[in-house]
């Protein structure tokens, strides 16, 4: 009997154990949907910690709505955005995302470590490009500290690994971005990891 | 899975054993991937796993959460105050798993046996393994087994979960009814998701490990409660009850007595602390249990020495420690595991029925694997394997009365699809229940149990 009253006991409390109901998209809403799904793998408040999974806490919103857009229409289709975000996106309506996006930019950003022998040189590609390789200045778009606008992504604290895997990817058209092949299709290994050094942090 | 001799002659013994390890080879590496959490979540199968069944750091997040993430279409229904009543996806969570095989020893076991085999299915699984509620989900697999060429209940876990935020950290909790001590837990280096995933049906394994190592399994049920904070530290504590299968702890009169009947509940826990750092993550953790048996046991004239009422009991302290390892990026997975186990064994039951020559023993299991994947591809995997303790003839029934076993095992794999493998193993013993050479007393080595095992499995 006690074993049958202990198993009925679990099971009641899991039975009994129903959500409420989802409110509309709003930031309350968006703070739930982040730390119940997003935050699995993009960590608490968008600060992941797997290089894997890029950091989404202080992004701006217009990247975040942009890429989610993507995500859930198919447009963007580099293998993780297939294997990861287009199952994620696939339900979020336009209010979902736009709840998502600015709760995520709101959060306190993570600040780069700008620091390694190549930092120095790192920042001196971001502000004036390579000119021979057909680079222009990262700062142009991405702002003079890395901090993005709209729909250009913030890059200052990010995951190095993740940095430069998408930089890689823009260059060898795994990830299809027209501008940033354009813009990376020259660049030397050197030259991208240098310029990770300087605006990430790992 | 260890034998319990007493006064059974050898062919009792080594028939009860070969059957006993076949359960526990059959029960302990059925388990793989479900396509069907896939279809639920449109997550692609290397979200959750390097290679199935090892989990990434998000699936262990996805399996502590309760399998309930969902991102399909639902049925619901919720009530006035707008609360779920229900929701149901639209795509039932079933998924279907097959292995067929081919092995061949280096010698057959006797002179009645063959050293191949061919399997057939070697088992075929199906499972509901998906969301049933917001925050209750399950993980219940059935198996058909060729050699038993029955049904049976395989691994079982349904949960509660939820998240919650306290003091700026994350805290997943909640809590597991299962069947099987580790089928809960999160890491590959615990006994039940550890290697060898897969096994030759008709491989004659070591006769002891230890209690935890799968001897339980699908023959209990136990709540666990559990938290995962910060996706990093882990603990959980439950009990398990037996429950048997095919059997009943309450009608013994007529039957079969059941043996290995837990008295009360045996405690369980599991904590573990795991450091993710760019694309590498690194657990260590401790689990184990106690767990006191009741075996009657049939004497002379037909009546029960002890019953499940009365009497001693053997009681089991298993202690283990684990740690586990992964490199994972788009080109190269690797896992690295190692885990050790210590099982005191106080025998007041078996003692008293001079079922064994001391009072209490001890066992101790060790394993170290490592496995490479190449694009998730191209795999490799190498095994050791090791099993020390007491010595005690009447009750470990070697003629040494050592129960010391130790092997190793390598495994090459191709994935043509991520749901489609096909696998080559071979296993090579340098000790055999006791002893390297003629550890039978009947001048069989423990190379002869050598195997190489062939297989392709599938899941969809």
């Amino acid at each position: 009997m006690k074993k049958i009253l202990s198993i009925s006991a679990a099971l009641g409390l899991c039975l009994a154990a129903t959500g409420a109901y989802a409110a509309p998209a709003d930031l309350a809403a968006a703070a739930d949907k982040v730390a119940k799904v997003c935050q699995n793998c993009h960590g608490p408040n968008g600060d992941s910690t797997s290089a894997t999974f890029p950091r989404l806490n202080g992004q701006q919103a217009g990247y975040i709505a942009a890429q989610l857009k993507k995500f859930r229409d198919h447009s963007r289709n580099d293998p993780h955005a297939m294997a990861y975000m287009w199952g994620m996106a696939s339900q979020l309506d336009d209010n979902g995302i736009t709840g998502i996006a600015d709760y995520l930019a709101a959060q306190k950003p993570t600040q780069p470590q700008t620091g390694g022998t190549l930092a120095a040189e790192g920042k001196a590609i971001y502000m004036n490009g390579v000119e021979a390789h057909n680079v222009p200045p990262c700062a142009a778009c991405h702002g003079d500290h890395g901090e993005g606008m709209g729909e250009f992504p913030r890059l200052a604290g990010q995951h190095a690994d993740y940095l430069k895997k998408q930089l890689e990817d823009f260059r060898a058209l795994v990830r299809t971005n027209d501008i940033m092949h354009t813009n990376t299709k020259d660049m030397t290994d050197r030259e991208i990891e240098s310029v990770v050094s300087w605006l990430a942090n790992e | 899975m260890f034998l319990r001799p007493g006064r059974r002659d050898a062919f009792s013994i080594l028939c009860a054993g070969l059957f006993g390890l076949a359960m526990l080879a059959g029960s302990a590496d059925r388990a793989q991937a479900v396509p069907s959490f896939a279809r639920q979540t449109g997550l692609a199968c290397e979200a959750c796993h390097t290679v199935f069944p090892q989990l990434t750091p998000f699936g262990r997040v996805f399996k502590a959460s309760g399998y309930t993430l969902s991102n399909t279409s639902k049925v619901q229904d919720v009530d006035r105050m707008k609360h779920y009543l229900m929701t149901l996806s639209d795509v039932p969570p079933i998924s279907v798993m097959g292995v067929a095989s081919t092995s061949s020893a280096n010698k057959a076991s006797d002179a009645n046996s063959s050293k191949t085999s061919t399997d057939f299915p070697q088992q075929l699984s199906i499972f509901y393994a998906g969301a049933i509620a917001d925050n209750v989900g399950g993980f219940l697999q059935v198996t058909y087994e060729g050699q038993s060429g029955g049904f049976g209940m395989d691994n079982a876990d349904i949960r509660f979960a939820d998240v919650a935020t306290l003091y700026n950290h994350s805290v997943i909790y909640g809590i597991s009814l299962n069947n099987n001590p580790t089928v809960q837990d999160l890491w590959n280096s615990t006994p039940a998701w550890g290697q060898p995933f897969l096994g030759s049906p008709t491989m004659a394994g070591p006769a002891a490990a230890a209690r935890i190592e799968g001897a339980m399994a699908q023959a209990v049920a136990g709540v666990s409660a559990y938290a995962f904070v910060d996706q990093s530290l882990y603990g959980e504590v439950g009990v398990y009850r037996s429950a048997l299968q095919g059997a009943s702890v309450s009608n013994i009169g007529g039957g079969t007595p059941p043996t290995d009947v837990i008295t009360g509940v045996a405690p369980y826990w599991r904590f573990a602390y795991e450091y993710d750092w760019g694309q590498q993550s690194l657990e260590l953790g401790t689990f184990g249990l106690q767990a006191a048996l009741h075996n009657p046991t049939t004497i002379a004239g037909g009546s029960f020495a002890q019953s499940l009422q009365s009497g001693p009991t053997d009681r089991f302290t298993d202690i283990g420690i684990d740690t586990q390892y992964q490199y994972i990026d788009d080109d190269n997975q690797v896992t690295a595991t190692a885990r050790a186990i210590r099982e005191n064994q106080r025998l007041d039951a078996s003692f008293a029925q001079t079922l064994s020559d001391n009072p209490s023993n001890r066992i101790d299991t060790m394993n170290a694997t490592l496995s490479y994947f190449w694009r998730r591809k191209l795999g490799a995997t190498i095994g050791l394997f090791n099993v020390d303790g007491s010595t005690d003839v009447t009750y470990f029934g070697s003629p040494n009365g050592k129960p010391n076993s130790s092997w190793g095992n390598v495994e090459v794999d191709y994935l043509p699809w991520l749901n489609v493998k096909l696998g080559l193993q071979y296993t090579a013993y340098t000790k055999f229940n006791g002893a390297s050479n003629n550890y039978d007393g009947n001048g069989r080595n423990a190379s002869d149990n050598n195997m190489i095992f062939g297989y392709v499995w599938f899941a969809y």
